[in-house]
Formats: structure tokens, C-alpha cells, sequence
């Protein structure tokens, strides 16, 4: 059940009556970029260099590859559902891209469509088994996630086939680690997709029937929207996205292993969360998890700069996240 | 409206196979697996499964079936508990450390073991009921927390785990740990039977209908996570048990794992129906499927593929078969 | 609470008390406030000159009131036997609840009350709206109250069953209980209630022994009921905008019949005789397994609400529940306006704002729906205007032929009277409507032909000028009584 506040069209946040006033789903957003300026305000504090220019730079590389997933993620917790094949997806997508590039430039655009293609055709199973066999979301991701485990695991030997141990090629990499115009080329793909996801939320038709569904796909159905096709093509978009960020891992790291995935999956719907975005879905803004993915990487340095051992950062982000849940929880009952 | 003539009355098993397709279903695939199980076993081997086997078996399937009926308890509410791995984590941890080899050293360690869980559930519930938060945000909240105390307890792996322990929870000799099964089973025969276990289900039916009813909606849905907590715990003690030492990641697979349990025993994701009992089956059908593929000689590396495909089939097969039996009815 | 203003009320041990009154005059929440689920803002509960306050129903409980509300609080996924004894179930060695012992005394309960028909051991989930209705009054009237609420008790009962309602409720004023219940229906008010209350805008308007019905309704209303109802145009032709044959799918049986261009045509029956399902047949949100639906002359086949919904086809349907079904709640008003139309405002996918507010506004002015902002979020405004916001919606989608379900149902009387208007100049034009109301009266006033269905089934049609309550109530009642 929605909580009735101020909300105008579908958590876009347009400004209600007055000017400045602003509603509850803008205020969570902001929330979120204030708790990363915060953060980087702290961490300069902690430790000077922190808040320079650089360091920012760095933090935001690295928020990048959760903020890829967490697009994909987003979407999907729009609707009310949820992807928790974000892990292996990736990690399949990293060694997919690896292998079949083997290292070769000229290989890498088929590279590109096959593993694109294969988050793709995951996020289209995943769809399929939700929408149209009515399997729980979270049931059907999980098993996904499983499959392409033992897949990945399977076919590669355990990373112990020929091309397994390739370099990511050199293209890739190279964009990477590039920047144009003195920002890393990474940052500009990720000021691409938020510019695309955004305008797709906010301006089109299949924003406005995503919103829809999440508010009530009983009505949005009877509104004559198609719910099945519109479920499905959000799983497809979260399945991509997970691959494409197992693609730019790989030309980050260089080359892929095992396991590269796990932490994506807590820190996708974190910040997906914390972004304001609904767990049940209907209301939030993938620039909230942008601003939610800024914070939570702001947050892990900050832990590292004060030379907190792993247990103690693993701690103090569960205890951060769960008072900003807290924060909000006690926010949608007084609305 | 309903028939005029007094309608013929379909009798209690009738009623009771409808009702609780999901877990006859649950039962059906465990004895269908079991004789694959058998017949792949005979192939291999040249001979049936024998004591040995059950044992082992059962031994390595003790810490699934506690996390599964913990996480069975919560979803009956239409909750969730993504923290169960955590727990695990964190008493398996303590128990590798602190179990020593007196008798009252075991007894109070594996209570100080069950106090620990129960306080992780007491603090995911109270989350949960005052905190107004999703249980699948608390709770993956205080995964992470928890996962961070198991690492602060044992860095790294160590601890050692008496042998008179193991003899009692883990005994390699013969499948005692059956009789644990059986306990559980008597303590949800009788809870089912209180008014906090009727209470559970209510809550996950209809919330609102439940508190019409005097339910108290916060004390019920704090007691599950409480239980889930405890039964972690439980499953932490029989981990060390099994492996004789401890691991502060060694819990972290069953979060998912408890999930699947739960799913096969036909206990409805949505909450207000179902039984923990099927968790239990549904943990053994999962062991089932690992035992399956190994001596079927399937590549191990592929274990997950198969038991992510089998998931899938299995929901969508209790969801078709639970249609149809109600459609006849 | 807004929607109750200075009500008062007073009823004796011993009596049946009606109250009676339109919808959205505040007889609900009266009877939520008495009942516990609603804290008035001011004034006094006396109960036997005691002062009492309720915080929740447990409250009331403690006083010997129970409850029968119109949402109902069974638990679908749980027995009968369950469901009826949850809190009171007989108990064994250590406080165990006794599961056998729970049904036998479930089965002797439901016995004892002469409702041997529902099976103790069926499901909520699976038992029909008005057997659950039914034992959701047989779980008040077991614990034995001292005052007896009733919030519609009848709104889903069949004739066999109100019938036996009315015994329990007779027996139980036998022995001092002081009931009180609300009803639209005017013969059972006659029927059975001693005293009447008549609400109208929150206030008590007046308390009488006897009181003919046209008096009640002028009451009820403020008005004379003739000016209630607007007068239907004539029937511009024959042409027919909708001809379905011998259509079968869940709970329709074989229905045949032919909806003329500017037509109102009326559909009436008791609830679960197939016009719900029926309606989404007819819209293309539920499947048939045979028949044909004809749009002007030509034959359609309907997979879902996309295939009706367009310009080819042109259906529209307002579902019966509006929160459910129909509005997004955390919504705008216009988002929640344009959400059929999303093709016809965009250009290549994306949305053009400035026209999607221009037809929003426009038909809320129409409409006058009264809203702060186009962007305030739906669930904030009044039933009324909601109504009108669903409408709204579908009007704004062009159609030819509309299918409304109750959708006057939880409206406040001056929208009434504006959405009685707004069919009648929509038949006018030329839409044609085909519509279902629960309210006899409506019905019989607003059509210019009655369908009544039955079991799934065509039992009868009335035509001017024969078409009355009476007849509707009968023809749908007929054959039902007695076996």
C-alpha cells in the first residue's frame, strides 16, 4: 500500500503547487547527495586529498560500475520486482567478453554483441518466467543466477580454458582507463545511461506504463497497458546492464576472475534504496541511485582512509544503511 | 450463491491434499529423488546406498534444515530473512571458539550460541515492526552486519570443535541426528498449536484481519524472526559440529540456500501458507540433487546450473499441480 | 472526521435499528466509530450511560459490541473452522489448541445456526462472496455481543439468505441484544427494523417508527426523488454498436443480446451471477471459451483490454473497484487521466506535455472534478471525484461503447445526480452504455432496457414500460428462493 503524500507524477519529482516546496521523493534524493558530499566533506577531514578533485574522480570511477548495475536494478524494483542474477551475470559477462575477444582488437565488436546479447537474453528469461509464468521474482533471478554460475563454471573449466587467462583487448582497456576532455571516458558512459535512463523514466510512454505497473498493474492492465511486454523489457534492460558492467570490469581490471560480481548485487539495491527509490515499487528515480551509488563508494573510502579493517567497514555499512532506511521508514508514516 | 442442497462434503484428506499441495508436492519430488538417487547410486557403485551414506548425508543436510525451517517461519509472515547466513557465520564462529571440551563448557556455549541468535532475530524483528522498514532491506542491512561481527570473532579460520561434540550433533556412526529432525518436527506440531502460531499465520494472510482479531501483530512478527534467529544458531552448532572447526564465511552460501528450501517444501513465498516441515524436505531434496549429479558423474563445476534448473521446474510445476487440484475442486 | 458532523444516534437493548441513508452520509463511519475502528474527533459514545472511548475493536469487544463491517476480516488462506474460531479455539493438555476439536465445534456452530451448507474445512479463498459474508456474521453473532453492528450484512446475500439473517437477527433481539445495521434495501428495512434512522451529510436527519419509503428517499437525498433521475433521451435508432452470441466463459452461460447505438441498457442481478465477469468478457480482460462479439457489424476477437480499447473497437470499461482496478493512488490526476491515451499524446514514445495538460484540464473542468492540482496525487481526493477521475480517463480515450460497473457505488448524492447526467448526454451523443448498478432504483431509472442475468445466464428483459425495482429485483430473485 502507497503512502499518500505529495507526490505528482510517478516519483519524477516535478514541484507541486508552490515553487520551492519539495516533494518526498525529491527529498530523498537530495538526502542521498547530501549524504555524499557529507561524506567526501568527512573523508577530507580524515584525511587531506580526499575531497580533491582526484579523489573525487576516483571515487566516482568506482561508483560507477555499482551505478551500471544499479540502472538495470532500478528498473526493475520500479515495477515491484527485483534481479538477483546482477552476480553472475556480470562475472559471465567479464569472462564471456574476455574469452571471445582473446585479446584481439579486431574481434572485440562481435565480442561486444555476444555478451551484450547474452545479458539480454538472461534478463529475457528472467522476464519470461516472471511475467508470463507468474514465478516470484525472487525465486526466478535466483535460479538464473545459479544457472549461469554452473555455466559459467562448467564451460570455462573453472577459468582454466585456453582463452581464460587472455588479456581484456586493448581497446577496451583503453577506454577504461581514458578520459576525454580530462574526465575518465568510463564517467562519460555513465553520464550517458543516466541521461538515457532519465529521459526514458520522465518522458516517455514506457516510463510513464513502468510507474504504472509499480503502482498497480491490476489497473495498468485494465488501462490497456502491457504489463507482460513492459516487465519483460525491464528485466531485458537489467540483464544488459549487469553484462555491460562485467565488459567495462574487465577492461578495468584487465582480466577477469571469479567472483567479480558478488559485492554488486547488496551494493546495486543500496543504492537503488537509498536513492529513494520504493522496494515495492511505483516510486523513485534512478538519478536517486546514482546519487545513492556516489554515497555508498564515498562511504567504503572513508572507511578505508580511516583504516578500518575489512569486519569494521562491513559493520558500519550495514548500521549506516539501516539508519537511513530507518530515517525514511519513520518519513513515509508521518506523510 | 451456494448450492441449495446441503453440499456433499469432501472429506479431511480431500481437503487436506488441496490445501497443502505444495507439500505433497515437496514429499513427491523427495521420494522421486531419492530413487533416482538410488538407481544412479547402484549404476556407479554396484550396490544400494547403504548406512554410511544416510549418514553422511544426513549429517551434511542438519545446518539446511535449521536455516531452512528459520527462514519457512518468516516467510509464513510474508517476511523474509536475508540475515540467516550472517547468523551463521557468527555462531559457527563462537561455537569453533569457545566450545571446550567439558561438558558444562559445551552446554554453555551452545546456550551463550542460542542467545546470540535469538538477539540477531530479536534485532532484525524489532527493525522490522518499529522500524517500519521492508524486511528484505533490514535484513540484508544486517547481513552485512553480521557477517562483519563473524570476522571480528574469527579472522580467520581455527578454532577446534571437541570431538564428544561432534559425537552428539555430527555422529558419524549412525544417523542420530534423525532424532533432531524429529524434534523439530514435535516442537512445530505443538507451536502450530498456540495462539502465537496461529498468529503467524494470520499475519501473513491479511494483517489487518489478523489485529480484527486480537492478534498482536508486533509480538508475533518479532517471536518469527526471533525463532529465525534461534534456528540459525541451531544450524551454526551443527556446521561445527560437521567440520570440526570453524569458518566466518562458511554460512554465507545458506541465505539462498534456506530460500530454495523453503520454495521446494511448497511453502508460498507470499506468506500464510505453507509449513516449515516442507523446509525440511526441501532441504533434503536439495542434498538429494548434489548427491544426483555426483554420481551421475556430472562435472561439478556445472552443480549450480543443474540446481538453478531444477528450481525453476520444481516452482512451476507445484504452481500447474496446485492449479489443477483446486480447479477440481 | 469530516465525514460525520454532529451525528448522534441512540438505540435500545431489544431493538433492530436501521440506519439508513445515501452513500457517503456517513453510516459506515458511524458504524466504525461505534465499532472501534475509528476515533472520532469529538463527541461522546455512551454505552448503558457509561462513557466509553475505543481505541481499536478489542475496545468494543470488552463492552459486548461486535462488528460486522463491510470490509470483511477473513483470513482467505485459512479454514472456516479456523477463520470462525481464531482467539477462541478449544484448548487440550498445555494450552494446546485442539485442531479436530476446533472443527467438530465449527461444524456444530455453523449447525446450530442452521448453515450446515459451508463446509468448515473449506478455504475462505474458495467459498463465494456471500458465503463468506456469512460467516463473517456467524463469528459476530457467536460471541454471544450485547450490541450487534451491521454494516450492509445483506449487500452479497441471496433471498434463502437474508431470510436466515433476519431469524438470527430476531432471535438474538429476543434475548436483549441491541442491533443495528444499515441497508440501501427498503423492503428489508420494512421487514424487519423496529426504529429507522435516516443520516444525510453526516447528520442525523430524523428517527422514526414508520416512514414510507418516497419520504426516507426525499430525506436521504434532500430532494424529491424524480429530480434525482434526469430523463433519458429517446432511442435514436436500432443500429446495433454491440451484439454479442451465445457468449460463455467463467460464470457466463450462452448470453446473447444486442446493445443499440445511444442506448442505456441496464444489466441487474445478485452479486456472483456472472455480469462482473461478464463485463471483463466483454472487454477483453478475461478469456471466453466460446461465442462472438460484434463491434458495428463486425466481429471481433478480444485477447485484452489493448484489443477493445482501440479507435477500431473503441470499448471502454469503468471496473467496479476504483482503488483496486482502476486508479493509481500515489499517482497525479493527470497521469492518472492519460493513462489510456499515452499513444495518442506522445510523438515517436515520448510524452508532450503541454497537450496531455491540456486535455486533463479540459476534462476536469468538464467533469468539474474537484482537485487542488492537476498533480495531486488521486488517493487524496474524495470518492466522488475519484469517480469522476476514472471516468474521465475513459472519456478522454474516445470510446464508442462504455461499460460501467456500480460505478456510482460509495458516491456522495450530488455527484450522483452529475454522473447521471453526464450517461444520459453521453447517450445522447450516441455512445452507447451498457451498465450494472446494485441499486434496483438507478437501474430501473436510468435504462432504456433492463437485461437481468441470472446463474450466468439472460433471465430476463425488461422493456419500457415495464421497467420497475420490483421487477428487476424479482426477476432476479426468482427461482432462487426455495429448494
Amino acid at each position: 500500500m502507497a503512502a499518500i503524500d505529495q507526490t505528482p507524477e510517478g516519483g519524477a519529482g516535478r514541484a507541486p503547487t508552490t515553487r520551492f516546496s519539495v516533494t518526498q521523493d525529491q527529498r530523498r534524493i537530495l538526502y542521498a547527495i547530501a549524504a555524499a558530499i557529507v561524506l567526501f566533506a568527512a573523508g577530507g577531514l580524515i584525511r587531506p586529498g580526499f575531497a580533491s578533485l582526484k579523489s573525487v574522480e576516483a571515487v566516482l570511477t568506482v561508483a560507477c560500475f555499482v551505478g551500471i548495475v544499479a540502472a538495470g536494478q532500478t528498473f526493475v524494483i520500479l515495477i515491484g520486482g527485483i534481479d538477483l542474477s546482477v552476480p553472475w551475470t556480470l562475472n559471465a559477462g567479464a569472462i564471456l567478453m574476455m574469452s571471445s575477444a582473446a585479446s584481439s582488437n579486431a574481434r572485440m565488436p562481435l565480442a561486444l554483441a555476444l555478451t551484450l546479447g547474452m545479458g539480454a537474453v538472461v534478463g529475457l528469461c528472467n522476464g519470461i518466467g516472471i511475467a508470463m509464468f507468474g514465478v516470484p521474482a525472487v525465486v526466478m533471478t535466483l535460479a538464473m543466477n545459479g544457472m549461469l554460475e554452473g555455466l559459467t563454471l562448467g564451460l570455462s573449466g573453472g577459468l582454466t580454458c585456453p582463452t581464460c587467462a587472455a588479456y581484456a583487448p586493448s581497446v577496451l582497456q583503453a577506454v577504461a582507463h581514458g578520459s576525454v576532455l580530462g574526465v575518465p571516458a568510463i564517467l562519460w558512459l555513465w553520464l550517458a545511461i543516466i541521461l538515457v535512463a532519465t529521459f526514458v523514466l520522465s518522458f516517455t510512454i514506457f516510463g510513464r506504463a513502468t510507474y504504472a505497473i509499480g503502482n498497480n498493474s491490476r489497473a495498468s492492465f485494465l488501462a490497456g497497458i502491457n504489463v507482460t511486454r513492459t516487465t519483460i523489457i525491464l528485466y531485458v534492460l537489467s540483464g544488459t546492464f549487469s553484462s555491460l558492467a562485467g565488459i567495462m570490469l574487465l577492461g578495468f581490471g584487465g582480466q577477469a576472475s571469479l567472483g567479480i560480481g558478488d559485492p554488486y548485487l547488496f551494493q546495486s539495491i543500496a543504492a537503488a534504496v537509498i536513492g529513494g527509490v520504493y522496494i515495492a515499487g511505483g516510486r523513485g528515480h534512478y538519478i536517486g541511485a546514482v546519487a545513492g551509488a556516489v554515497s555508498l563508494v564515498a562511504l567504503v573510502s572513508v572507511l578505508m582512509a580511516l583504516n578500518m579493517p575489512e569486519y569494521g567497514r562491513s559493520i558500519t555499512y550495514g548500521v549506516i544503511i539501516l539508519l537511513l532506511l530507518l530515517l525514511y521508514g519513520r518519513e513515509s508514516s508521518e506523510g | 450463491m451456494s448450492n441449495a442442497a446441503v453440499a456433499a462434503r469432501r472429506n479431511r484428506w480431500s481437503h487436506g491434499l488441496g490445501q497443502n499441495a505444495g507439500f505433497a508436492l515437496a514429499l513427491v519430488l523427495l521420494a522421486a529423488s531419492i530413487v533416482v538417487y538410488c538407481a544412479i547410486y547402484f549404476i556407479a557403485q554396484r550396490r544400494l546406498p547403504g548406512g554410511f551414506e544416510l549418514t553422511t548425508t544426513v549429517n551434511n543436510t542438519m545446518p539446511l534444515v535449521f536455516a531452512g525451517v528459520g527462514q519457512a517461519i518468516v516467510v509464513i509472515t510474508r517476511g523474509i530473512d536475508l540475515s540467516i547466513g550472517g547468523v551463521i557465520d557468527l555462531t559457527n564462529a563462537i561455537a569453533a571458539l569457545y566450545l571446550g571440551d567439558s561438558l558444562l563448557s559445551m552446554a554453555g556455549c551452545s546456550l551463550l550460541v542460542l542467545l546470540v541468535g535469538a538477539a540477531c532475530g530479536l534485532f532484525n524483528g524489532l527493525l522490522v515492526t518499529y522500524g517500519r522498514v521492508q524486511p528484505i532491506l533490514v535484513t540484508l542491512a544486517t547481513l552485512a552486519i553480521f557477517q562483519g561481527l563473524a570476522i571480528r570473532v574469527l579472522p580467520s579460520p581455527g578454532g577446534q570443535v571437541p570431538s564428544e561434540f561432534t559425537a552428539v550433533f555430527a555422529n558419524i556412526e549412525a544417523p542420530w541426528s534423525l532424532v533432531y529432525i524429529a524434534i523439530v518436527i514435535g516442537f512445530w506440531f505443538c507451536f502450530r498449536r498456540t495462539s502465537l502460531g496461529v498468529g503467524l499465520y494470520a499475519i501473513g494472510n491479511d494483517e489487518l484481519a489478523a489485529q480484527a482479531h486480537a492478534v498482536n501483530v508486533i509480538r508475533t512478527r518479532v517471536a518469527a524472526y526471533v525463532l529465525s534467529g534461534v534456528f540459525a544458531a541451531v544450524a551454526g552448532l551443527f556446521m561445527a559440529a560437521s567440520s570440526t572447526s570453524g569458518d566466518a564465511l562458511t554460512g554465507n552460501g545458506y541465505t539462498l540456500r534456506s530460500i530454495v528450501a523453503v520454495v521446494l517444501g511448497g511453502v508460498n513465498l507470499f506468506g500464510g501458507r505453507g509449513t516449515p516441515v516442507g523446509a525440511i524436505v526441501g532441504a533434503f531434496i536439495s542434498v538429494m540433487i548434489v548427491n544426483i549429479l555426483f554420481f551421475a558423474q556430472i562435472d561439478p563445476l556445472y552443480q549450480s546450473f543443474f540446481e538453478g534448473l531444477f528450481l525453476v521446474v520444481a516452482v512451476l510445476a507445484s504452481g500447474g499441480v496446485g492449479h489443477f487440484i483446486r480447479a477440481r475442486a | 472526521m469530516q465525514a460525520l458532523i454532529g451525528a448522534s444516534l441512540s438505540a435500545s437493548f431489544g431493538e433492530v435499528h436501521a440506519l439508513v441513508g445515501e452513500n457517503g452520509a456517513g453510516k459506515s463511519t458511524l458504524i466504525k466509530a461505534l465499532g472501534g475502528r475509528l476515533r472520532p474527533d469529538s463527541g461522546a459514545i455512551e454505552i448503558k450511560e457509561e462513557r466509553v472511548s475505543f481505541a481499536r475493536p478489542e475496545d468494543a469487544h470488552a463492552y459486548g459490541v461486535r462488528t460486522v463491517f463491510q470490509e470483511l476480516t477473513l483470513l482467505p488462506w485459512m479454514t472456516v473452522a479456523e477463520n470462525l474460531l481464531i482467539g477462541r479455539e478449544p484448548r487440550g493438555p498445555f494450552g494446546l489448541i485442539r485442531r479436530r476439536r476446533t472443527e467438530q465445534e465449527a461444524e456444530a456452530l455453523l449447525a446450530s445456526l442452521g448453515v450446515e451448507h459451508i463446509d468448515p474445512l473449506a478455504l475462505v479463498e474458495d467459498l463465494s462472496l456471500a458465503e463468506r459474508q456469512v460467516i463473517e456474521i456467524v463469528r459476530a453473532i457467536n460471541a454471544r455481543p450485547e450490541i450487534l453492528l451491521l454494516d450492509e450484512p445483506t449487500s452479497s446475500l441471496v433471498e434463502r439468505e437474508v431470510k436466515w439473517l433476519f431469524r438470527e437477527i430476531r432471535k438474538l433481539r429476543d434475548a436483549n441484544t441491541c442491533i443495528i445495521f444499515t441497508s440501501h434495501r427498503w423492503n428489508e428495512i420494512r421487514d424487519i427494523a423496529d426504529r429507522i434512522t435516516v443520516f444525510r451529510g453526516g447528520r442525523h436527519v430524523g428517527t422514526f417508527i414508520e416512514i414510507e419509503e418516497s419520504d426516507a428517499v426525499t430525506l436521504m437525498t434532500g430532494r424529491r426523488v424524480e429530480a434525482l433521475y434526469p430523463a433519458l433521451p429517446p432511442l435514436a435508432s436500432d443500429e446495433p454498436a454491440l451484439a454479442v452470441n451465445k457468449l460463455t466463459g467463467r460464470r457466463v452461460n450462452d448470453v446473447s443480446f444486442v446493445l443499440k447505438r445511444g442506448e442505456l441498457l441496464g444489466v441487474g442481478g445478485l452479486a456472483g451471477h456472472g455480469h462482473r465477469e461478464l463485463f471483463f468478457q466483454l472487454f477483453g480482460a478475461e478469456r471466453t471459451t466460446s461465442g462472438t462479439i460484434s463491434v458495428n457489424g463486425r466481429q471481433v476477437r478480444l485477447k485484452n483490454p489493448r484489443d477493445g480499447i482501440r479507435h477500431g473497437v473503441g470499448l471502454a470499461l469503468v471496473p467496479e473497484d476504483r482503488k483496486a482496478e482502476g486508479l493509481l493512488l500515489a499517482v497525479s490526476v493527470r497521469n492518472n487521466l492519460s493513462l489510456s491515451i499515452m499513444r495518442r499524446i506522445s510523438h515517436g514514445g515520448v510524452l508532450r506535455f503541454g497537450f496531455e495538460r491540456r486535455l486533463a484540464q479540459a476534462i476536469v473542468t468538464r467533469l468539474k472534478v474537484r482537485t487542488p492540482s492537476l498533480g495531486h496525487p488521486v488517493g487524496a481526493l474524495s470518492g466522488g471525484n475519484q469517480q469522476k477521475v476514472l471516468i474521465g480517463r475513459w472519456l478522454l480515450a474516445e470510446p464508442r461503447i462504455l461499460l460501467l460497473y456500480d460505478i456510482t457505488r460509495g458516491v456522495d448524492v450530488a455527484t450522483k445526480r452529475e454522473l447521471y447526467e453526464l450517461i444520459v448526454h453521453l447517450a445522447a451523443q450516441g455512445h452507447s452504455i451498457l451498465f450494472y448498478s446494485s441499486d434496483a432504483e438507478e437501474l430501473a431509472r436510468l435504462s432504456h432496457r433492463v437485461l437481468v442475468m441470472r446463474e450466468g445466464r439472460i433471465a430476463a428483459e425488461l422493456e419500457e414500460p415495464d421497467i420497475t425495482a420490483e421487477r428487476v429485483v424479482a426477476a432476479a430473485l426468482k427461482d432462487t428462493v426455495d429448494e
